[in-house]
């Protein structure tokens, strides 16, 4: 009980400061793609914005830290899993793990005032931990065509206004923004396997599984970044703040942009 | 004047009036043909959208050439994707866009040399990707128009899931031209321009070329 309560003071502790945190670090709302990439007019272009990273020192060392455990640790582990469990016995893992999160999709997207999206994940929810036998099949995709819309607590923070806050690449997680590491909290304890009877240490395995799962279905996708990138550390910096931000702003369906139009 | 004097009068007056009508509207349909014939020529400078597919398809047919496939042919290859990217690629506008302001400072020949290296890089990170490409539709979902430049969005199946590929185009004397690319909402030349920001603060410019330069060299 009083873990569970230092839990939550920690979780409210870190929502006072990325609220503050958003006050001073105002993300410009007004990054699309044609008004943001200045084009012909030089001068217009070349104004130089600083990328909020305070804590660039530290985050580069817990890079370096996490870049080390994946090629000790979580490659070897990886390669393995590729090679003993089959392609589609990883997918079904990777339907399975997503069906069990997508209760918290239901409540962010409700959070966010996102009904039509509520609805579409709870439908999801309903028919492929049914007929999808315990999620690890996807007929509500395959069959019904219908396309999960996930969004997560960090998101939601992003909708209702919460500012980025300072960049962090934790350790072991990877990188994160303050408000993104509070939404990954907040997820973290209304994750349907937090209600059930299990210690810490089987949410910690339960949560490298699914990472290592994933990554098993994206390989290379690392190792990629850092080939062909001058600062692998600033490559995923920029990537994780561009994909986020398109995210909370919703940019990930180009449609809707053009439909706004 | 006699009525009937005054009745010609009145026909004259009217049918030079209707002869003047006739002329305003015979210039009204000169001008309306030459607006036709102007618009025409208009439209043959074709979309962005319409530009942009040649030049993907190109590198499309090079990727899926039997001939052309494999790691043996692969400098081979390259070069004729190249020949046929640039077409279509603003390398030069990319370049300068990552370099930043210190671009204008710099004398044609470093401009060069770093353009030639930085469409290295490019060419290894962007074509690099669709290597092993076989053959799935490049879907064209859509295109935004505004002044001179544009957006095309691409869909592309990979690793069984719809990957939205952007192309961010300017318009360079009736010739649209892409200067980024977009995949899955991440810009590749912002990447670099923040990457290349730092390392030009800490070693300057010719910092920057030694980097491009080794880092080229291990991507070979």
């Amino acid at each position: 009980m009083s873990k569970k309560r230092t839990t939550f003071l920690l979780f409210l502790a870190l929502m006072a400061g990325s609220v503050w945190v958003a006050q001073a670090n105002e993300l410009s709302p007004d990054a699309s793609l044609l008004i943001d990439e200045g084009g012909g007019n030089l001068d217009e272009f070349f104004v130089e914005e600083e990328a909020g990273d305070p804590l660039e020192s530290m985050n580069r060392f817990f890079f370096e830290v996490n870049d080390r455990l994946y090629f000790w640790i979580l490659k070897p582990v990886n390669t393995a899993y590729t090679t003993v469990v089959p392609l589609d016995f990883r997918q079904c893992f990777g339907n399975f793990f997503d069906n069990i999160a997508s209760p918290i999709w239901v409540v962010n997207n409700l959070l966010q005032g996102k009904f039509a999206g509520a609805g579409i994940d709870l439908s999801r929810f309903l028919i492929n931990s049914t007929v999808g036998v315990l999620g690890l099949g996807d007929p509500a995709l395959q069959s019904f065509g219908i396309k999960p819309k996930p969004e997560d607590f960090g998101q939601t923070l992003g909708t209702w206004g919460v500012g980025e806050g300072p960049y962090l690449c934790l350790p072991l997680l990877g990188p994160s923004t303050l408000r993104d590491s509070v939404g990954f909290a907040g997820d973290a304890l209304s994750h349907p396997i937090a209600y059930i009877d299990i210690t810490y240490l089987d949410a910690v395995a339960y949560y490298t599984t699914n990472k290592v799962n994933l990554l098993s279905l994206h390989p290379g996708l690392y190792e990629d970044m850092k080939r062909y990138s001058l600062d692998p550390y600033i490559s995923m910096r920029q990537v994780y703040l561009e994909y986020r931000r398109n995210k909370v702003l919703d940019r990930d369906g180009r449609k809707n942009i053009l439909n706004e139009l | 004047m006699s009525y009937d004097e005054e009745l010609s009068v009145k026909m004259v007056s009217r049918n030079l009036k209707k002869i003047k009508i006739m002329k305003y509207m015979y210039t009204l349909l000169v001008l309306v043909c030459c607006f036709f014939v102007v618009n025409s020529s208009a439209l043959a400078v074709s979309g962005p959208t319409e530009q942009l597919k040649p030049t993907l398809k190109s590198l499309v047919d090079i990727l899926l050439d039997p001939s052309l496939k494999g790691e043996a042919h692969k400098v081979e290859r390259r070069a004729k994707i190249m020949g046929h990217v640039t077409k279509g690629f603003d390398f030069r506008e990319m370049s300068q866009r990552v370099v930043g302001k210190e671009w204008k400072d710099l004398p044609q020949e470093k401009q060069d040399h770093f353009q030639a290296l930085f469409t290295k890089l490019l060419e290894n990170a962007y074509i690099g990707k669709f290597e092993n490409y076989s053959g799935q539709e490049i879907q064209y979902t859509g295109e935004r128009l505004k002044d001179d430049r544009a957006i095309v969005s691409t869909q592309i199946e990979n690793n069984g899931q719809l990957m939205p590929v952007d192309y961010i185009m300017t318009k360079k004397e009736d010739r649209w031209m892409v200067y980024d690319i977009n995949i899955e909402g991440v810009s590749l030349v912002r990447n670099y321009m923040e990457q290349f920001k730092s390392i030009l603060r800490r070693d300057k410019f010719d910092g920057l070329v030694k980097l491009l330069e080794e880092k080229n060299s291990t991507l070979e």
